[in-house]
């Protein structure tokens, strides 16, 4: 592990610049237990100490990220390294104090938290604004991002259930999710897909940039959706906004014109707007009036340039310079609250009220989150966090070997046409829909006390060869209850252990990686170079007499890799009974046992999954954590870093209060400094 | 544009070379350029993750030397190709080897040049060469990626090596369709000119709302609109000159990957040759992205080229990779003859072009960024000798090389990136 070393560098340079005390006490204890392998005889990590005492250089504690990430290291035990010599837990405790004292005193010095920083729409958001603009019944354009197609109508999160029977689609492996009309607007044509941030979301600040050619897409855009023919039949705006009056005079109608373009606008930028931005936009309008052309298409054509005004496509925070407006910061909740929980622009009760300025009282803020939630546009947050959190889009390209897992294959002539993946993709995201939907704890997505199967499912688990009703259009998945703790949950689930295995094996790493990223959003370092593979078929494997776990051992014999491998690979392990298609298994194939045993953070000891998930809910605190951190990144687009660490700790201590309940744990982040944040222009830097 | 039947595109089993309309190239006549006028066009084919070097590099001196397994399908080409050996990136860590040395590679930045970005990545060497020369073309420049993976699981970092400046990705088509819309499409582009001062007024306003680091950002909103604007400017040139494009829209259909990646080319190709861009990249494939991908005809099951490149210590592992290098050869000594078979006056199209094929690694299992597989093709007019082998002092920034195409272009600049002077053995001498 790279980054730890480096933060030990810094923290030494940090320290040998202060004065007091305890600093002695630190400076001498990282002396003796991190310099050797860091500057004396080696240079670990790409770092050398001496040289950096050498450097006395200061103002290095104003990276304090660093510094939360040594006091991680030290906490978990991950350094020093386990072959060196150990520091005695009191001592480790007061280091760890120490340094979070420094932390908390650097933080409270700081007066700014990170800005959100500009940014365009990404597709799915830009979707979703433009339908709700125009109170679509069906969405521009087609999007196999929003993987569960719920065609049952089971989706009703203000009744506080989710029916036992759900019928779905698969949108992204399904079949026939996308012919025929009744989807989408004709010729309305998408923009690319937006990627996702390493480690994050696809709605990141720092990732999303326009470029001439999306430019294009969007002026197109502007003008494919009002135009399309089935536009007036599909927008409840229609009447209201494009078609003229009866009996009105070319004087009234120009009236009318700009009446109805003011309120459009209102909606379409997301706040009050001024004359000049109306009269801007008016003027199109009458460039067109004027020369005889209808009103309807005058309309359209005022209309589709404001779709493409930047006060549409983009979402921003900061106003000019120095403080904002009470109103500014207003609007700019509603947009940031709206974008958070419906990805879409807010409604005409967030504009009214910011407009007001009431949206910034707590009281009035919780009441709206809960009204939000209770909306039925909750289905766009679950479709785009769920599915990026849990990076369940890997799915869609996971092939197991069509021999030796040929029955994860199945229909069509050869049955080889579909992947029964369609269905496993579905179930943790039901299960994540369920728990926020019923306001259920955040430890049921781990250990929970139900889960939605489909008869193949259900057989699948119960490795019963006979399918099934072989579902590939509409899926029924009914909810069942879970005796076995074994199953169920965003992890044990076999969507998540089929994508996180090879076509012929599993992949401990690879799901220790995984659980690491999504469970505790810690991600590990990429692997270095020039690291021999492992051979890709556990057949192979076994006929030397090794389990995967021997050969794994063998592989990491350098300390270099020992120490991440430590970290990752215990966690993979712990889910080495289910097969690399997600069944369970008590032996490997060749008769060879299993070790699902391990250690989660050097502390809890763990037999077996079961252990695991136990041992994960000892440290449910640190599950909370991790799950509110993506929370928050996502709501806010950016990259999250130390200053947001006083909010993170209330969302965990307040949403712990009330038994971890999901939708608390939404309403404390929206409620956090760092979500409500008054945008300065203050910028750290990245 | 004359319409053909589509039912001959759909392609059959095995990946072999197929009767596809839109691949003959012969029947263009296009808007080919005069002697006098032959402007001189610069392109990118960028490979990732590397080559397997020992079947790559010759041993040979630079005068007599035979093409490697890997470079042989340029045999027919070799006279008119030039191989280098010995050029270097340096690496800036903090981010991952595959998205710097792809997104890196043409922006060559030395580490930590770049403030505020954990990349070095500056305005990329493609749009600093379509700034110069971008004015004369309907479009400023053209970004192609072959990357056909349908899981969103990379950031835009491996899928991209042309961008506007630091965290401004000039995005990259995929899809072929979508390359000829934009090319020979004129239809609605015109009435976007009502609107874009609109927006431009509406946009002024609203940048004066913003605080200073985003309105730094938000200068890409005003720059993507004015391109637009120049575009439309363009359109009657454009028409003339597409009208004499025989090109039909390729459908929509996933193609196996040699059809994929010779369809991209041809579009390209079209596009330089009719003078709609004179500059243009592509990549033959993202950065690391592993998930497996079919190499129609050359394995019957997907590979991850990514995964591969990890395992190369292994023999079969090794044939494995040095077939992907050489399909991805083949696929461009494919484009560099249809461009080759494209006369401007006496000369070719080729001839006229300075064609890089290049990778940001060296070595796709150790991520070095140094002795780099760089192969032109083209003389961007005669501006260099070609048919040789030129060996680099280990070292040599690629940079130097970028130095001088700058040079050739017209663009006097003592400097590029990290680069410590013209790439002298190349011999590039300024054209009028």
């Amino acid at each position: 592990m790279q980054i730890p070393c480096f933060i030990l560098a810094m923290l030494i340079v940090t320290f040998c610049v202060r004065t007091d005390a305890a600093d002695d006490v630190l400076r001498s204890a990282f002396k003796q237990h991190c310099f050797r392998c860091h500057g004396a005889e080696k240079t670990q990590g790409k770092v050398n100490f001496v040289k950096a005492f050498a450097a006395k250089s200061e103002g290095l504690t104003s990276d304090l990220d660093l510094i939360e990430k040594i006091i991680e290291v030290l906490e978990d035990k991950e350094m020093p390294p386990e072959d060196e010599k150990q520091p005695m837990e009191s001592e480790r405790e007061g280091w760890v104090s120490q340094l979070k004292k420094t932390l908390n005193k650097h933080l409270a010095k700081r007066s700014a938290l990170n800005r959100v920083p500009i940014r365009r729409m990404n597709r799915f958001e830009y979707n979703n604004a433009v339908k709700d603009l125009f109170k679509l019944s069906r969405d521009p354009f087609a999007l196999p991002e929003r993987t569960v197609r719920d065609i049952g109508g089971y989706f009703k999160p203000a009744t506080g259930k989710m029916p036992s029977t759900v019928v779905v689609g698969n949108r992204a492996m399904g079949k026939s999710q996308f012919i025929g009309k009744g989807n989408t607007l004709q010729g309305v044509a998408a923009f690319p897909k937006d990627n996702r941030a390493e480690h994050g979301f696809d709605n990141r600040g720092d990732h999303l940039s326009l470029s001439p050619m999306l430019m294009e897409s969007f002026f197109a855009l502007s003008q494919s959706i009002v135009n399309s023919p089935e536009f007036s039949r599909y927008s409840k705006t229609w009447e209201t906004t494009f078609v003229a009056p009866d009996g009105m005079s070319k004087e009234q109608l120009r009236a009318e014109g700009k009446n109805r373009l003011k309120a459009f606008l209102r909606r379409a930028f997301r706040k009050d707007v001024s004359d000049k931005t109306i009269s801007l936009y008016f003027k199109r309008f009458l460039q067109q009036f004027d020369k005889g052309i209808s009103f309807t298409d005058s309309m359209k054509a005022a209309v589709s340039a404001a779709m493409v005004s930047p006060r549409f496509l983009y979402i921003y925070s900061s106003s000019g310079q120095g403080e904002i407006s009470q109103t500014d910061h207003n609007f700019q909740l509603a947009s940031r609250l709206s974008f958070f929980l419906w990805n879409s622009i807010p409604d005409d009760t967030l504009l009214d009220l910011a407009s007001q300025g009431k949206l910034n009282d707590p009281k009035e803020l919780g009441k709206q989150v809960d009204r939000m939630i209770n909306d039925q546009r909750l289905k766009n947050f679950c479709d785009s966090f769920a599915l990026q959190w849990l990076q369940l889009d890997l799915m869609i390209a996971t092939v197991p070997d069509n021999k030796r897992f040929r029955e994860y294959y199945f229909g069509g002539p050869n049955n080889m046409v579909y992947m029964i993946g369609m269905h496993m993709m579905i179930e943790p995201l039901l299960v994540f829909e369920t728990v926020l939907i019923e306001n259920q704890s955040i430890t049921q997505l781990i250990d929970p006390d139900f889960t939605y199967h489909s008869e193949m499912l259900k057989r699948w688990y119960k490795h019963d060869r006979r399918k099934g009703r072989a579902e590939v259009t509409s899926i029924r998945f009914k909810r069942v209850p879970i005796k076995d703790r074994r199953w169920g949950g965003v992890i044990t689930n076999a969507a998540v252990l089929t994508m996180t295995s090879s076509p012929l094996r599993t992949k401990p790493i690879t799901r220790g990686a995984w659980l690491l990223s999504s469970i505790f959003n810690d991600p590990p370092e990429p692997p270095p170079a020039n690291v021999p593979e492992i051979e890709t078929d556990d057949e192979k494997i076994e006929k030397e007499g090794l389990t995967l776990r021997d050969k794994l051992k063998q592989h990491v014999t350098h300390q270099e890799c020992a120490t991440c491998h430590k970290k990752i690979d215990p966690l993979g392990f712990a889910l080495e009974n289910y097969d690399a298609v997600g069944r369970w298994r008590e032996k490997y194939r060749t008769g060879l046992s299993i070790d699902s045993s391990g250690k989660l953070f050097n502390k809890h000891e763990f037999k077996d999954v079961i252990g695991f998930k136990k041992a994960i809910l000892i440290e449910k605190d640190r599950f909370a954590r991790a799950f509110a951190s993506h929370l928050l990144s996502y709501a806010l687009g950016r990259k999250l870093n130390v200053s947001d660490r006083p909010s993170l700790d209330r969302i965990v201590t307040n949403t712990a209060k009330d038994d971890y309940k999901f939708r608390t744990m939404l309403r404390e982040v929206i409620l956090s400094e760092s979500f409500i944040n008054k945008a300065t222009t203050k910028m750290e830097n990245h | 544009m004359k319409k053909l039947s589509r039912r001959s595109f759909l392609y059959g089993a095995g990946g072999a070379a197929m009767a596809l309309p839109w691949l003959n190239l012969t029947h263009l006549s296009g808007a080919g350029s005069t002697v006098a006028s032959s402007p001189v066009r610069m392109a990118f084919y960028y490979i990732p993750i590397g080559i397997v070097r020992s079947a790559f590099f010759p041993n040979q001196d630079e005068t007599e030397y035979k093409l490697t397994p890997t470079l042989k399908p340029l045999e027919a080409m070799k006279h008119k190709t030039t191989l280098i050996t010995g050029l270097d990136r340096i690496v800036q860590s903090g981010t991952d080897v595959h998205a710097q040395c792809g997104s890196c590679f043409l922006t060559s930045a030395a580490p930590n040049e770049v403030k505020n970005s954990a990349y070095p990545l500056s305005r990329t060497l493609d749009h600093v060469i379509a700034d110069h020369v971008g004015k004369q073309t309907p479009f400023r420049s053209l970004e192609l990626s072959c990357n056909s993976h349908k899981d969103n699981k990379e950031s835009v970092y491996f899928d991209n090596i042309s961008w506007y400046g630091t965290g401004h990705v000039a995005p990259s088509f995929r899809n072929p369709r979508k390359v000829y819309r934009r090319l020979f499409g004129t239809q609605g582009i015109k009435d976007y000119r009502d609107i874009t001062d609109i927006v431009l007024e509406d946009a002024r306003s609203f940048s004066r709302e913003l605080g200073v680091e985003d309105r730094q950002k938000f200068a890409e909103y005003f720059d993507s609109v004015r391109s637009i604007e120049k575009q439309i400017d363009k359109i009657e040139q454009k028409k003339e000159l597409i009208a004499k494009v025989e090109m039909i829209e390729p459908d929509d259909v996933p193609l196996p990957r040699r059809e994929y990646i010779r369809l991209m080319g041809h579009l390209m190709i079209v596009a330089l040759q009719n003078n709609l861009t004179h500059v243009a990249t592509m990549m033959v494939g993202p950065e690391r992205w592993n998930t497996p991908t079919m190499y129609e005809g050359v394995f019957d099951k997907p590979k991850s080229h990514h995964q591969l490149s990890h395992a190369q210590s292994k023999n079969q592992v090794r044939h494995d990779l040095e077939a992907i290098d050489h399909f991805h050869i083949e696929q461009f000594a494919y484009m560099i003859q249809k461009m080759d078979s494209i006369k401007e006056g006496e000369r070719s199209l080729l001839d006229n072009t300075v064609f890089t094929l290049g990778s940001g690694l060296g070595d796709g299992q150790t991520h070095q960024y140094n002795k780099l597989p760089i192969v032109i093709a083209g003389s961007g007019g005669g501006s260099f000798k070609t048919g040789r082998l030129i060996k680099c002092n280990d070292g040599t920034p690629l940079a130097n090389l970028w130095l001088s195409y700058t040079h050739l272009m017209g663009i006097n600049r003592k400097r590029f990136a990290d680069s410590t002077g013209l790439l002298k053995e190349l011999g590039v001498e300024k054209r009028d």
